[in-house]
């Protein structure tokens, strides 16, 4: 997975604040779990399923954008227009995978459009500005760091694991998880170790003050994403 | 001026066991380096000289534990009483793993991070930033995921965040260990552009030959002392037998002699059809309609950054499995699912395939044959381990041993699998000579037990040492494919001085 990556090219048509998306992340979360569908709360779960759609097409993912616009409009159809001819089993099975992507699709999408959209240097910067603690938001930032990596070196082990034909003749899965484990943590180790003797000499220390390159400044369009975000949260909650 | 002063180290850690062990670090060590030097430490694994680069950035004893004696000043100044923040305004730090020294994933980001750590306004450090990019020419790999960068640029992009700070030293600690010919001439550039700057460079390298022009003095180390200091003169007088003596690398690569082959090939061949493999981008991979290898011996892949060798190494295994292409071994054409069961890869970086508590059991687990008991198994697994010399290990957890002892669990796991062909990805990558001799010594060990060895390799000392075979990759094809003789030579030496 690459993190933070759109968020740099030049071809986003509007980039929000880290500080909005995950307003906006919370939002589409909140309403989007639970399944009313009646008067206010129409409205409201209309517009956050609108939003992740909305924002794929404007970082140009547009496939993505039309995958999830068909999968949420075929399981919301289902939902309101097949199931109460249904009965049973049949109505059962329909029930199950629609309430589950009506419910999380659009909070699934939301959080990948974050994680892809918002580099580690804008997420510290945005913590900073929200007066975060270094304590928290340096770890998180490792941590985020940490995943692409973590990715790599399980492939590697895969391949080890493969061409060492254990694996696959495994049949006890704890011994298989061992397999993967053993080596993964040694390696995290060992990497976590030159990563911070790096970052030492490059003059990082705990509690130290910090500027930062990247501009997080919020634009009066992220000030209105804000507050939109929290009346929706706030409308749902009253209603 | 950098001063060590009667500097003694040891490290402390902690033992399989749970007692604590002191690591050998320096010795009785007084080494003054003045303002613009350019000093090379050199020696085998072990011989101090990554210690002296700690010694320097303050990372012994802030962050590596130990007991230190003896003070260590830089410009008047008390390395050890100074908060390592401080010290890192005026020494910069390049490390051996391009993996492991990247604080963040944007490429711009992980330039500007030193700077940001020392306050600097925002638009200064672009300025800065703008001025490393434009002096070391890598605008093309600004804003950029850490991710998409092979080892060469990873390093270089390691440099210019060290140059940022302009700091007066800069130490680097084995930087060429990853690293293919060409990257290396890239890392020359900059560390020639750094001494024209006035910079004192201390640099611990194994490889030699790209520091021969470069280098003001070298001091060979053993065991944490100092047991030579050459100067700029000597070191460029320096012949093939002279380095060889001291137990150190070439400082020429043209140097290296090559004792031609002793044994002829039998005649039998190994033959790859349609090799023919493409990675998800689209871009990389490996076109290979039709190649045929000798069998029974050691076999070099060679080519530069992104030809394919890695690919070609790992659809020889049969990893891809998307690959169509067959092997035909004795007869027998294998597609990519037989393959992974006659192949072995000893990959570069083997803590990735080791899985047990002990040597033993990870030698007795590529065993999978049933009509062995254990203790058969265990039999075997004793003989395997005493011909590489591993035998007192037999118990130990292979996560204790040291990377070289690594790499021969990891062969001995191979012989035991009794599989005909063995695959290295670059194997000495960051190792000393005596022990890539060895490494060497294995691989004929593996030839005359009657393996077809493949080795993936940017080391042409290596290369001289046990291959009897070349194939180059270009752009996922292969463009040579020879038996390394005299009449053949030329063709591996013009590869190595680029052309």
């Amino acid at each position: 997975m690459q993190i933070g990556l759109i968020g740099s090219s030049k071809n986003v048509i509007f980039d929000p604040d880290p500080r909005a998306k995950l307003s906006m992340l919370l939002a589409v979360n909140i309403v989007m779990i639970s399944g009313g569908a009646a008067g206010v709360e129409l409205v409201l779960r209309a517009v956050c399923a609108a939003l992740p759609f909305l924002l794929l097409l404007s970082i140009r993912h547009f496939r993505a954008a039309v995958i999830y616009f068909i999968l949420l409009g075929t399981a919301v159809y289902c939902e309101g227009f097949v199931l109460p001819y249904t009965h049973g089993i049949a109505g059962i099975l329909l029930m199950i995978p629609c309430g589950i992507l009506t419910r999380f699709t659009a909070g699934y999408v939301m959080c990948w459009y974050c994680v892809k959209s918002v580099s580690v240097s804008e997420f510290v910067t945005s913590m900073e500005k929200m007066h975060t603690p270094y304590f928290i938001t340096i770890p998180l930032s490792v941590m985020f760091r940490y995943f692409p990596t973590l990715g790599e070196e399980y492939r590697s082990i895969h391949d080890a694991m493969k061409t060492r034909e254990i694996g696959q003749s495994v049949k006890n899965p704890l011994i298989y998880i061992e397999y993967v484990l053993v080596p993964i943590m040694m390696s995290t180790v060992r990497i976590a170790d030159e990563l911070s003797a790096a970052s030492l000499t490059k003059g990082l220390s705990a509690g130290g003050k910090r500027t930062h390159i990247c501009e997080v400044r919020l634009t009066a369009a992220d000030r209105l994403l804000i507050l939109c975000s929290f009346a929706m949260i706030i409308l749902f909650f009253v209603f | 001026m950098i001063e060590l002063q009667n500097v003694s180290f040891e490290y402390t850690a902690t033992g399989a066991n749970g007692e604590t062990l002191h690591k050998n670090g320096v010795r009785g060590l007084d080494l003054t380096i003045t303002d613009g030097e350019f000093v090379v430490l050199t020696g085998g694994s072990g011989c101090g000289k990554t210690t002296i680069t700690r010694l320097i950035n303050g990372l012994i004893p802030h962050y590596y534990n130990g007991e230190l004696n003896g003070s260590i000043i830089i410009d008047g100044v008390s390395v050890p009483n100074t908060p390592i923040f401080e010290t890192a305004k005026k020494v910069g730090s390049v490390f051996q793993n391009p993996r492991s020294q990247f604080f963040n994933v944007n490429t711009t980001d992980e330039i500007a991070f030193a700077a940001e750590n020392q306050c600097t306004e925002p638009e200064r450090i672009k300025e800065q930033i703008a001025e490393t990019a434009a002096s070391m020419r890598i605008e093309k790999l600004l804003d950029r995921s850490i991710f998409e960068l092979s080892g060469g640029e990873k390093q270089i992009i390691a440099c210019a965040s060290v140059s940022v700070l302009s700091p007066d030293i800069i130490v680097l600690d084995e930087p060429s260990s990853n690293l293919d010919i060409e990257a290396i001439e890239k890392l020359k550039a900059v560390l020639t552009d750094w001494k024209a700057q006035g910079k004192t460079i201390v640099i611990a390298e194994h490889r030699l030959y790209f520091l021969r022009e470069l280098a003001g003095r070298m001091i060979i180390l053993d065991n944490g002392k100092v047991v030579k200091e050459l100067h700029a003169e000597e070191i460029k007088a320096l012949t093939f037998d002279d380095t060889e003596q001291m137990g150190i690398r070439p400082l020429s690569l043209s140097d290296i002699r090559f004792n031609g082959c002793k044994t002829a090939s039998q005649g039998n061949t190994i033959r790859l059809e349609n090799f023919d493999f493409t990675y998800k981008d689209g871009k990389h991979g490996i076109n290979i309609p039709e190649l045929e290898l000798p069998e029974n011996r050691v076999i070099a892949i060679i080519g530069h950054n992104g030809a394919g060798k890695s690919t070609l190494a790992r659809n020889i295994c049969g990893l891809e499995r998307k690959c169509r292409g067959t092997l035909t071994l004795n007869c027998k054409a294998l597609k990519a699912k037989e393959r992974l069961r006659s192949c072995y890869m000893i990959m570069q970086d083997v803590n990735h395939q080791l899985f047990t508590e002990s040597v033993r059991d990870e030698v007795m687990l590529s065993m999978t044959d049933k009509a062995l008991t254990d203790e058969q198994k265990a039999g075997r697994a004793d003989e395997i381990l005493a011909q590489l010399d591993l035998i007192e290990y037999a118990d130990t957890h292979p996560m204790a041993l040291s990377g070289g002892q690594k790499q021969r669990t990891a062969i001995a796991s191979g012989i035991a699998s009794s599989k005909p062909v063995i695959i290295f990805d670059e194997p000495t990558s960051g190792l000393d000579l005596a022990h890539m001799k060895q490494v060497a010594g294995e691989i004929r060990k593996l030839r005359d037990m009657g393996k077809s060895v493949f080795v993936v390799t940017h080391d042409l000392e290596f290369i001289l040492s046990c291959c009897e075979h070349i194939v180059r990759l270009e752009n996922g094809e292969v463009v040579q494919n020879y038996e390394l003789t005299n009449d053949n030579f030329h063709l591996l030496t013009g590869f190595f001085d680029g052309h």
